[in-house]
C-alpha cells in the first residue's frame, strides 16, 4: 500500500495505490475517484461476532461521531493494483498517521480512511466533556497496525506535548491514546475565560502527539453567516 | 517575542513564541493553543469610550485576550476566515487598517476606530477605520491572499480590497474612466491611492464569497 496525499494547503486530498489482497476503508462519500479495477463496498461497521444489533449500534454510535453510518471499502478484483482517490467534503488539509506502537483517537468528523488492518472503535467522551467540547459526544478509536488518514479544517499541525498543552475547542483533529483531557477555563477565572474569548478549552495531560487544524469552523460560521440571507425554514 | 506566520494564503496562522513576561493582546476567540502554563486574562484596549466607540464603529471587540507568563510559553492563534495573515512592525508611526482587520498586537500599540471621511462611505470598507499607532508588533488579517504594494504615485485598488495602508497614502474614490465602464465593468466604484508608501490589499473579499454563496444555498 501506497498513500500518496495530494496539495496541501486549502484543499487536500489522497491517493491510496492497493496491492492485490490489500483492503482500505474509508467514510461513505469519501471516494471522489478511482481505477476501473476497484471494487467498492459499504459494510457496516459492527467488529467480528456481532450480529445485526451490532452492527446498527456501531452504525448509530458512529454518526454520533460525525462520522457516516457504513463504510466504504475498497478492494481490486483482478489481481492487479489499482487506486482510490479520497477527499474530505470540507476544505482544509489530508494528514497520513501511521498507526502502529501508538493508538489514534480522532475526534468527531475528523477521521476518513484507515488500512483494512486498523481496528475502528467509538469511543464515548460523556456528556460534560464531549457536550462541551465542541468535538462530538463520539471519538473514533484507530488501533491496530497501518495507515490512518485525517483530515481538518485549515492547516493541520503536529504538536508534540510533553506536560500538557491547552487547546481550544473547534481545533482538535486527533491525539494519542494515553494522554487525557478535560474540560476547563481557559483563563484564571470564569469571567476572564469569558472576557478572553475561549470560554472553554480542552486542557490535555500527559506525554504524546496532536494533530490540531488551524481554523475553528465554528467561528468562521459566525463570520459568514451574519453576511447570509436568513434560512427559510 | 518570536513570530512563525505559516500557511498564507489559504489558512494563515501564527505561531508566538514568549519570552518570560512578554505579553501578547488578541481578538477574542483567536487563539488556538497553547502552553498550558499561560495565563490568560482579558485586557481593555485604551480608554472605555475608545473600546466602546472601536466596538461599535470598528468592528472590534471591546476587550482583547491577554496572554502571558512569568516563564513565557508558547501559543498559537488563527482569525475565524480562510485568508493570509500579516505581520507589521510599528516603531511610532501609524498604519490605518480596515475595521474587522486587527487581529494581534504586543502592549505597546494602540488601536483606535476613526471615521474614514465621507468618502469612506462609499469605499466598501466601512465608515470607520482603525488607526493603529505606537511600538511594537501588529498583526492583522484578511480573507484571501494578502498583496503588499508600495506605491510611489498614483494607485488603483477596487473597493472593498484594502486591507491596510500607510497614512503618508491619500485616496479619492471614482469610477472606471467614463461612465460606461464605470456600470459596465463590474467594477463600479474604485479607490485612487497617490502618494509614497505601503498598501495591503486583499484577493477576494468576504462579503463577494457571500454574495456568490448565497444563490447557491438551499
Amino acid at each position: 500500500m501506497n498513500i500518496n496525499i495530494d496539495s496541501e494547503g486549502a484543499f487536500g486530498s489522497a491517493v491510496v495505490i492497493l496491492e492485490p489482497g490489500e483492503k482500505f476503508v474509508s467514510e461513505a462519500g469519501a471516494m471522489y475517484r478511482a481505477s476501473s479495477n476497484m471494487e467498492i463496498e459499504v459494510e457496516s461497521r459492527k467488529k467480528k461476532n456481532e450480529g445485526m444489533w451490532g452492527a446498527f449500534k456501531a452504525g448509530v454510535k458512529s454518526m454520533f461521531a460525525g462520522e457516516s453510518f457504513f463504510l466504504s471499502t475498497y478492494r481490486t478484483n483482478d489481481n492487479q493494483s489499482g487506486e482510490v482517490g479520497l477527499a474530505p467534503t470540507h476544505q482544509g488539509e489530508v494528514r497520513k498517521i501511521t498507526v502502529g506502537s501508538e493508538t489514534w483517537i480522532c475526534s468527531g468528523g475528523s477521521y476518513l480512511g484507515s488500512s483494512g488492518s486498523i481496528e475502528l472503535d467509538t469511543q464515548y467522551q460523556g456528556l460534560l466533556k464531549g457536550g462541551f467540547s465542541g468535538e462530538g459526544l463520539v471519538f473514533v478509536k484507530a488501533s491496530g497496525e497501518g495507515e490512518l488518514l485525517v483530515n481538518g479544517f485549515g492547516r493541520i499541525s503536529e504538536v508534540e506535548v510533553r506536560d500538557g498543552i491547552t487547546i481550544d475547542n473547534g481545533h482538535l483533529i486527533a491525539f494519542t491514546e494515553g494522554l487525557e483531557y478535560t474540560i476547563g477555563k481557559a483563563g484564571g477565572g470564569w469571567i476572564s475565560s469569558m472576557m478572553s474569548g475561549e470560554g472553554l478549552v480542552m486542557k490535555f495531560r500527559g506525554n504524546g502527539k496532536i494533530f490540531v487544524q488551524s481554523h475553528d469552523p465554528g467561528r468562521l460560521g459566525g463570520a459568514l453567516g451574519a453576511l447570509l440571507p436568513p434560512r427559510s425554514d | 517575542m518570536r513570530f512563525d506566520i505559516k500557511g498564507n494564503p489559504s489558512y494563515g496562522e501564527v505561531d508566538i513564541d514568549l519570552g518570560p513576561d512578554e505579553t501578547i493582546l488578541i481578538e477574542p476567540g483567536a487563539m488556538s493553543r497553547m502552553s498550558s502554563n499561560l495565563n490568560s486574562s482579558f485586557q481593555r484596549q485604551g480608554g472605555f469610550f475608545s473600546a466602546m466607540f472601536r466596538k461599535m464603529f470598528g468592528g472590534e471587540s471591546f476587550f482583547l485576550g491577554k496572554y502571558s507568563h512569568q516563564n513565557g510559553g508558547q501559543l498559537t492563534f488563527a482569525p475565524s476566515v480562510p485568508g493570509s495573515v500579516q505581520h507589521y512592525q510599528l516603531s511610532n508611526n501609524k498604519i490605518n487598517i480596515m475595521a474587522g482587520a486587527f487581529l494581534a498586537c504586543t502592549p505597546g500599540v494602540n488601536v483606535k476606530a476613526k471615521f474614514g471621511g465621507f468618502k469612506a462611505l462609499f469605499s466598501g470598507e466601512g465608515a470607520f477605520l482603525l488607526e493603529v499607532s505606537g511600538n511594537g508588533d501588529l498583526f492583522f488579517n484578511s480573507f484571501g491572499g494578502i498583496v503588499e504594494k508600495e506605491i510611489n504615485g498614483d494607485f488603483i485598488v477596487d473597493t472593498g480590497h484594502v486591507v491596510a495602508f500607510e497614512p503618508s497614502l491619500n485616496y479619492k474614490i471614482s469610477g472606471m474612466g467614463n461612465w460606461k465602464s464605470t456600470m459596465l465593468s463590474g467594477e463600479g466604484l474604485v479607490m485612487t491611492f497617490s502618494g509614497v508608501g505601503k498598501i495591503y490589499l486583499q484577493t477576494r473579499t468576504i462579503d463577494g464569497n457571500a454574495s456568490w454563496l448565497t444563490p447557491r444555498l438551499i
